[in-house]
């Protein structure tokens, strides 16, 4: 795009250069440099300078002054054992791998290896996983706990609100796309949330999962005739709050507090992914939709071969979007905080943010910062990975 | 690509489909009404915080305990107290003073330097550019603590403005200071790209033109780019005016004193101090979030737009 834009300037340029004498060129250079030094100054102080100096405090021992030189210790202090995080990130790509040879198995069907390649990728599957309950485990006896626990409520709100909020976001996006009176009416009132300052949204939301009886989500839930719950104020997994059931560590899943934050994200985001698909919607050509209708196509069956592949570069997107907005989610997230969840609402970026603020290790909190971006680095490149084959491009 | 999804609509009924209606009208009819339901459903779930917000903001502290869907007689008088007693107006103040000064800098700064990237030829153009756009990636997690330090003073030597001679000095710390609220977020590279899109879009014959008639850049820019840009520089006015308004998380760090104390890390502190004053708490929700709702309705499709395509949230 770039590199377009400036030969076409470079090639007009040169036609009127001819006329202009040389003193030109430096009157160019210094209008230019002129220009652009406010904002280069800004960005270098604030921008770029910043992310080699958080590498460089990570490495020292920095409790608000600077201590000395530690390689790579404050690493070691947020991920515990290094052999641990070996043996996790292996699993991670045992995880890919086997999802490689099961897709494989089942693209060919001509192939009578399929049998051989699911019993392959299921031996793999097997292997990556117990490589990942060992990896993590060592890393939870040495590490920082309170983070890694983060990292894990984080993986929660991730996965219980971005699929949500895109199957919801689509839903209202293909109704909207019906002829629909007051279409543009229902937009603006669905995209109201995601407007809405997040602090606001939290401090609104706090009140309406407040654990009393009859605040706003207790009452909802007796019109059904649940029991009032605690919500932000309940650090019990949320299957055993709602359901009763006891489920042990990392299958427990979120708690009630966790899931309360989950509620305000979907409710934050679903009109935003709404706008995004019903651009996508509009994109798509109708003739191929009257194809399909005169070849008799029910309306499930458009949905299905029509609607969802041509969106699914959208999907893709949004997806991707979901998922690094879930992992830099800060400020509802602090701010719906309570002291009666007992942490089980501390994400990383919160654990991040305490660390710093609260506990003032500055050099642990830089490192910590740093994991968690090469995570989400690493997420979303695994899902490009994943995702981009099945995503039709037109 | 809009353009064609209008004119091939498919809400425009065919052959196959205006039999369909014949025969099936009332299957029609039912179809309706269930779209229609999900979405009143939906923008009711939408509405309902606020609606929740408007009301409890109009109870006594003793209806809001109780629980009743809307207050007997509404109590204006929580919003004077909120705004004096609870000091929200002081807040709000902060807030407009530094979004101002934060829109008016960052469009200083990314004005001259989309023009730079999009039409000066000057050595190093596209080594800055890359340099520039590479910050789009890093988040705000990693480079706070740094900024922090640096804000403080424990880096590079501030400068302080004074009113009196020499102006300016250097050194000292900028907490508590409109300084460290407002001139980190004063330049910022998606502005910058925006805006240099739309400024290397704009005609060459334009520049021809005003070239011959001896006008240089700076003239050229001013007079001629910045009127034909008022779309661009809206969205970037919007996005600016989001970022700096929502801003919690900085505000919350350099921000220990009531001084520039700004509204979201003023409603965070009353939520924590008085939790209990549910009242209280709703209208100054209420008051945080009417300046973006007011501009929100005035300019609802840049607003939607702006958004939508770039994809921040504060």
């Amino acid at each position: 795009m770039t590199a377009t834009n400036l030969n076409q300037n470079s090639a007009s340029a040169s036609g009127i250069r001819r006329f202009w004498p040389k003193p030109d060129t430096i009157r160019e250079n210094i209008t230019g440099w002129v220009f652009i030094s406010p904002a280069i100054l800004l960005v270098f102080v604030f921008g770029l300078f910043p992310i080699g100096y958080a590498f460089y405090m990570s490495l020292h021992r920095w409790r608000i002054q600077q201590g000395r030189f530690l390689w790579f210790d404050n690493y070691t202090a947020t991920v515990g054992d290094w052999g641990g995080a070996l043996l996790f990130v292996l699993s991670m790509v045992g995880l890919y791998l086997t999802y490689r040879v099961w897709t494989g198995a089942f693209s060919n069907a001509q192939s009578n290896t399929w049998l051989l390649k699911v019993g392959v990728a299921l031996a793999m599957m097997g292997a990556s996983l117990f490589m990942l309950v060992i990896g993590w485990d060592r890393m939870m006896g040495a590490g920082n706990t309170a983070y890694l626990n983060g990292l894990v409520y984080t993986f929660y709100f991730a996965f219980a609100s971005v699929p949500i909020q895109l199957a919801l976001g689509l839903i209202l996006a293909y109704v909207l796309y019906q002829n629909i009176r007051g279409k543009e009416f229902f937009r603006m009132i669905f995209f109201l949330p995601y407007v809405t300052p997040a602090v606001a949204a939290a401090v609104i939301f706090r009140v309406v999962f407040s654990p009393r009886e009859n605040a706003l989500a207790n009452s909802l839930l007796g019109m059904f005739g649940v029991e009032p719950q605690r919500w932000i104020a309940e650090s019990r997994p949320f299957v055993n709050a709602m359901f009763g059931l006891n489920l042990e560590g990392f299958l427990a899943g979120p708690s009630m507090a966790l899931i309360s934050v989950v509620i305000l994200g979907i409710w934050t985001y679903v009109g935003y992914n709404v706008v995004i698909f019903l651009a996508g919607l509009g994109a798509i050509p109708a003739d191929l939709y009257e194809a399909a209708r005169v070849d008799g196509a029910s309306e499930w069956n458009l949905f299905r071969s029509i609607t969802l592949p041509l969106l699914s570069p959208i999907t893709f997107y949004l997806s991707i979007l979901g998922f690094i907005g879930t992992f830099k989610a800060f400020n509802t997230i602090y701010v719906m905080r309570d002291p009666f969840a007992q942490g089980t609402t501390d994400v990383a970026s919160i654990v991040v943010f305490d660390t710093f603020y609260k506990a003032s290790r500055y050099g642990e909190a830089t490192a910590q910062a740093i994991v968690l971006f090469l995570i989400i680095l690493a997420l979303t490149q695994i899902q490009r990975n994943v995702f981009e084959k099945r995503v039709f491009y037109g | 690509m809009a353009d064609r999804s209008l004119e091939f609509s498919p809400t425009i009924p065919t052959v196959a489909a205006q039999q369909d209606d014949h025969l099936w009208s009332w299957r029609r009819l039912l179809n309706k009404t269930l779209l229609y339901s999900i979405l009143v459903v939906a923008a009711v779930v939408a509405m309902v915080p606020f609606l929740w917000m408007i009301s409890s903001s109009l109870m006594t502290l003793g209806e809001t305990i109780n629980r009743q869907w809307l207050p007997t007689t509404p109590q204006w008088d929580n919003y004077t107290r909120a705004w004096r007693d609870a000091q929200f107006g002081d807040y709000f103040l902060n807030s407009v003073i530094i979004t101002g000064v934060t829109i008016a800098g960052l469009l200083f700064t990314s004005i001259f330097a989309a023009y730079a990237f999009a039409r000066v030829k000057f050595f190093g153009r596209g080594v800055m550019f890359t340099l520039i756009l590479s910050t789009l990636m890093i988040p705000e997690s990693v480079i706070m603590i740094p900024n922090f330090l640096t804000v403080t003073g424990r880096i590079i030597p501030l400068p302080q403005l004074h009113p009196e001679l020499p102006f300016i000095s250097f050194g000292g710390s900028w907490m508590n200071t409109l300084s460290a609220l407002t001139v980190p977020f004063m330049a910022n590279a998606f502005s910058i790209f925006l805006l240099r899109q739309f400024f290397a879009q704009i005609p060459d014959d334009l520049w021809d033109a005003a070239r011959i008639d001896g006008s240089g850049h700076l003239r050229f820019l001013l007079q001629i780019v910045l009127p034909i840009s008022r779309p661009a520089m809206l969205t970037v006015t919007l996005l600016t005016f989001i970022g700096a308004w929502n801003a919690f998380l900085w505000p919350l760090i350099v921000t220990t004193r009531e001084t520039w104390r700004p509204l979201m890390v003023g409603l965070y502190n009353f939520v924590q101090e008085g939790g209990t004053q549910t009242h209280l708490m709703m209208a100054g929700s209420f008051i945080t979030i009417i300046p973006t709702l007011i501009l929100y309705f005035l300019t609802q499709k840049t607003f939607t737009e702006g958004i939508a395509t770039t994809g921040l949230k504060g």
